[in-house]
């Protein structure tokens, strides 16, 4: 099977580690990883602030570059499959090419784990990660993509992890994207109430499959003090054994 | 009274960002403890009913049905609540709708009203119309009760005094009754059952909304717990109710889908303890309830949101509160911080339709978009939707109003644009933001950025930039000597 | 036409809606089945359940335990004065006579609110009774007047079994055509200072309902 990588501006700028680990993560699941470099943002953050024609401009761009390769498309991040999937084909009238163009695509762009559990029917990814882990589930994830148990499955495949349950896990941690500036102090709130709540499970780290959420949770944490690490799952699943 | 963010008149700008730095700290705590007793209570009774799906889905049909054939059910109304020997008037804004309410109790005489808690009556500020003109109105559900005396506006559609300690309340009884009140909550509710005793057997004239307007029969349905509602609207002569015009229900079948889900995503109760229907005047001397009856259609802005099929959802609303007992951006700055009589996610979509987007430009952008709202929403508003097509107005425009936005913004949104989506552009930034970030650099993050990124920092550091990652797959395509690679430097 | 054409808000809908004068208005959207009901004595179990979860006193009476009930009933909320309904049932179990006989003065419900407010006491007969949320349903008329299940603190609700009903729904079409329907869930009630629940706001602090069996 054939993927193309949507690497996403944020993982981009600030994890690009996790990009590589899930390059290297999808070809040992014998996926040929396509990567096409002219890339660059889905336009989310201009779409969130209400920006649309700026937005349409930038969708336009991605359709275009991922529209080349019938290839499937797979993405490290909730938030922005969720731009593809909804807001893209919203983006252009219904009847335009344009529209089916972009619910075609949408139609085969795959957030890292549905990709896993739904496509390549994958749970055991032969990971081992000895540590108690904490799950927060993105709010797009959830509720955008309907993503309900496909990051519990691989985690609970994962060797020698201990896995606490997160209390008020569904509740946002306050990053809302452009929210984060627009109302800091809000944001601020949500961030903390998070974060207590990672605290109180006495996890050594979060794991979370959006890097809008570990940027402010992880950002968090160490405003506080704290040891607790923000790790992407797939840090997780990519580690034969503890900590880098 | 004192000055308070809810002075009655509609806000000319609600300054939201203002108004959720300073929220006092018992506001959050007391919204936690009842938000989460409600959602508990809501939990218990969705497990009861394995078509609550159904339920759910049932009630956004009939309401949207409504919506689009509102003329035609509204017109009914009018005629059976005539028939039923009501008097029907029709508001085209506030200013009407109080002038119509002022209008009617001088025709009556009448000097003192008892209201129930209603919505559409704080929309139009109507206490203070008729305080202006002389009659003085009480506020009866306790909750409004204690606001009334505070001075102050509901920081919560259902329980709109919770963020109250019993001390204060007491404080103020002591204060404005001039009765020497212990706190505890059982005593001061017995005061206040004493005091508006008086007032509900002494008023001229009961002023109430309603839940819903059945149009089949021109039924009003008022849906309580404390029995004001029924004191209100069985007690004085006169009995004025001020609805808005999207209350309607086509009939007394589709109002019972509405009906399963109100009180339940509430409160969680299955019912409410009373719920009156009540249709034109009593028909009978002896039956009790009013000699005369009221009903002013109230529209304030609403057939106008009819024109916008995405944003028009938002008339489906029934007022549950429910959104709000979910929403973590509400519970943390409570009801005041939306400016307006309406809160939480329904006042971020509302107030802006009523009021414009120069008024209330803030609001659309008082959310981190997280959904649970429209999971939660009895009628399925989708909330998110809405707010992401209001943004677009403020800052963009729409057929519908012209940007807040100052053009300023516009111009550097469409920068922002060509840099994030030019490829060599955004290549460039991406290679050299870790180097013109080195110097803030510590220990892997950035702990202060300059202003307006340190919106930020303000809160919590930024991971420091990395980037790199194309040149490290462009390394691996030349190791690897992959000429089926797309991928270039 | 109608003056209805020249009226505003009418128009503005119009308008925004694209719909004509008259335009015909599709079929309402369907609603579920109502609930099915049980047999009635487990129905009537429900609702007693359901009642006295919400603080309200729900029990079964047989007619015979009737003046012993009021008797208690009087005791318990120091009634002194009452109010009642007149309905066939009420009448024919002499509940007015008993009361006098345990000393509890009897205002005709006739009087006016202020009157009708000194009772301690009003007793009336349930119209319609839903078990699944244990809830009854009251009528209007001069014979049973509003106030009387509102003004005293302690409300006496006689339920025949004949007066339950699976659904809102067929509480609904029956009651559609009357000018007036109340539908009681438990006694008066607020969590308005602290969330501390309270009894008895404004409403009756004591609901109480004898099913007659």
């Amino acid at each position: 099977m054939k993927a193309q990588l949507f690497i996403t501006c944020l993982a981009e700028q600030f994890y690009p580690n996790i990009l590589q680990q899930m390059v290297l993560l999808l070809e040992r699941l014998d996926v040929q990883v396509e990567f096409p470099a002219e890339q660059t943002c889905c336009g989310q953050p201009l779409y969130n602030s209400g920006f649309q024609s700026q937005a349409r401009a930038m969708a336009r761009n991605w359709l275009e570059v991922f529209g080349r390769s019938e290839a499937v498309i797979v993405s490290p991040s909730g938030s922005c499959v969720d731009m593809v999937h909804h807001h893209f084909p919203e983006l252009f009238p219904e009847g335009t090419r344009e529209h089916e163009l972009a619910r075609d695509l949408a139609g085969r762009t795959f957030e890292f784990t549905d990709f896993l559990v739904n496509q390549l029917r994958v749970t055991d990814v032969g990971a081992r990660f000895p540590g108690r882990v904490t799950y927060h589930p993105s709010c797009h994830l959830l509720r955008g993509l309907g993503l309900r148990r496909e990051a519990g499955l691989l985690l609970s495949e994962v060797r020698d992890l201990e896995i606490v349950p997160l209390p008020e896990e569904e509740t946002c941690c306050g990053f809302g994207g452009v929210f984060s500036v627009v109302y800091p102090e809000v944001s601020r709130a949500m961030m903390e109430a998070k974060v207590n709540n990672i605290l109180a499970t006495g996890a050594e780290a979060v794991v979370a499959c959006d890097a809008g959420c570990l940027m402010n949770i992880g950002g968090g944490l160490r405003k506080a003090g704290s040891q607790v690490k923000a790790l992407h799952l797939i840090d997780i699943l990519a580690s034969n054994g503890g900590y880098r | 009274m004192t000055e308070s963010t809810h002075s009655h008149q509609a806000p000319a700008y609600i300054e939201f960002g203002e108004y959720s730095t300073h929220v006092p700290k018992n506001i959050p705590i007391a919204l936690e403890q009842a938000t989460g007793r409600f959602l508990g209570n809501r939990e218990a009774r969705i497990a009861e009913m394995p078509q609550w799906e159904e339920l759910r889905q049932a009630a956004h049909e009939i309401r949207l049905h409504t919506l689009l054939n509102l003329d035609l059910y509204l017109e009914l109304v009018e005629k059976q609540v005539v028939a039923a020997g009501g008097v029907v008037h029709w508001a085209v804004d506030a200013a009407e709708a109080s002038a119509i309410v002022v209008d009617i109790a001088r025709q009556h005489g009448a000097r003192t009203a008892v209201k129930v808690k209603s919505m559409a009556t704080e929309e139009i500020g109507l206490n203070q119309a008729l305080e202006a003109a002389g009659i003085q109105a009480y506020e009866t559900d306790l909750g409004e009760f204690i606001i009334q005396l505070a001075g102050t506006g509901p920081s919560h559609i259902i329980v709109p005094a919770v963020h109250m300690r019993k001390e204060e309340i007491a404080a103020l009884f002591r204060e404005k009754l001039g009765i020497d009140a212990p706190t505890d909550p059982l005593e001061l509710a017995a005061i206040a059952r004493r005091i508006l005793r008086e007032r509900f057997l002494e008023a001229e004239m009961g002023i109430s909304g309603a839940n819903f307007l059945v149009a089949e029969t021109g039924a009003l349905v008022i849906v309580s717990n404390e029995g004001n509602g029924r004191m209100c609207t069985t007690l004085p002569d006169l009995h004025v109710a001020v609805v808005g015009i999207d209350k309607v229900v086509p009939d007394w079948e589709s109002l019972t889908v509405l009906l399963k889900l109100l009180a339940r995503s509430a409160t969680g109760q299955k019912l409410s303890a009373y719920t009156s229907f009540i249709t034109g005047p009593r028909r009978t001397v002896g039956e009790g309830g009013a000699k005369q009856f009221h009903l002013v259609l109230l529209d304030n802005g609403r057939s106008r949101i009819l024109q916008d099929p995405v944003a028009r959802e938002t008339l489906k609303c029934i007022r549950c509160g429910c959104c709000l007992n979910v929403c973590p951006v509400y519970k943390h700055v409570g009801g005041y911080a939306y400016g307006w009589f309406i809160s939480g996610p329904i006042g971020a979509i509302f107030s802006p339709q009523i009021l414009g987007v120069e008024a209330a430009r803030e609001l659309p952008f008082a959310s981190s978009l997280c959904g649970a709202c429209a999971d939660v929403c009895p009628v399925k508003i989708p909330i998110p939707k809405i707010l992401l097509h209001l943004r677009h107005r403020v800052v963009e425009g729409d057929e519908f109003e012209k940007p807040a936005a100052p053009a300023p913004l516009r111009a550097s949104a469409s920068l922002g644009r060509v840099a994030l989506s030019t490829p060599w552009l955004y290549r460039l930034g991406t290679r050299l933001l870790p180097f013109l970030m080195a110097p803030l650099r510590r220990d892997g993050w950035l702990p202060a950025l300059p202003p307006p990124v340190n919106r930020w920092t303000r809160v919590r550091p930024l991971p420091a930039f990395r980037g790199g990652f194309r040149e490290w797959w462009a390394q691996r395509q030349r190791r690897n000597g992959d000429r089926d690679s797309r991928g270039s430097p | 036409m109608s003056p209805l054409d020249k009226n505003p808000v009418i128009e503005n809908i119009r308008k925004s809606l694209g719909r004509q004068p008259g335009q015909a208005v599709e079929p309402r959207p369907a609603v579920l089945p109502p609930r099915p009901a049980l047999e009635i004595q487990a129905e009537i179990d429900l609702f007693v359940s359901e009642l006295n979860q919400l603080s309200g006193h729900a029990r079964r009476v047989h007619q015979e335990q009737l003046a012993q009930a009021l008797d208690e009933l009087v005791q318990a909320e120091e009634i002194r004065r009452a109010t009642l309904w007149k309905t066939p049932v009420l009448g024919n179990l002499g509940v007015a006579d008993h009361l006098e006989r345990l000393g509890v003065e009897i205002i005709p419900a006739g009087e006016d609110k202020h009157r009708l407010a000194s009772c301690d006491l009003g007793v009336t007969e349930a119209d319609y009774a839903l078990a699944e949320t244990g809830t009854i349903g009251l009528l209007s008329s001069p014979e049973k007047p509003r106030p009387v299940s509102l003004l005293p603190r302690v409300h006496l609700a006689l339920l025949r079994a004949a007066a339950f009903r699976p659904d809102l729904a067929q509480v609904f079409a029956e009651a559609k055509g009357q000018g007036y329907l109340i539908l009681i869930t438990g006694p008066s009630r607020t969590a308005d200072i602290e969330l501390t629940v309270t009894l008895g706001v404004h409403g009756p602090k004591s609901l109480n309902v004898w099913v007659l069996v």
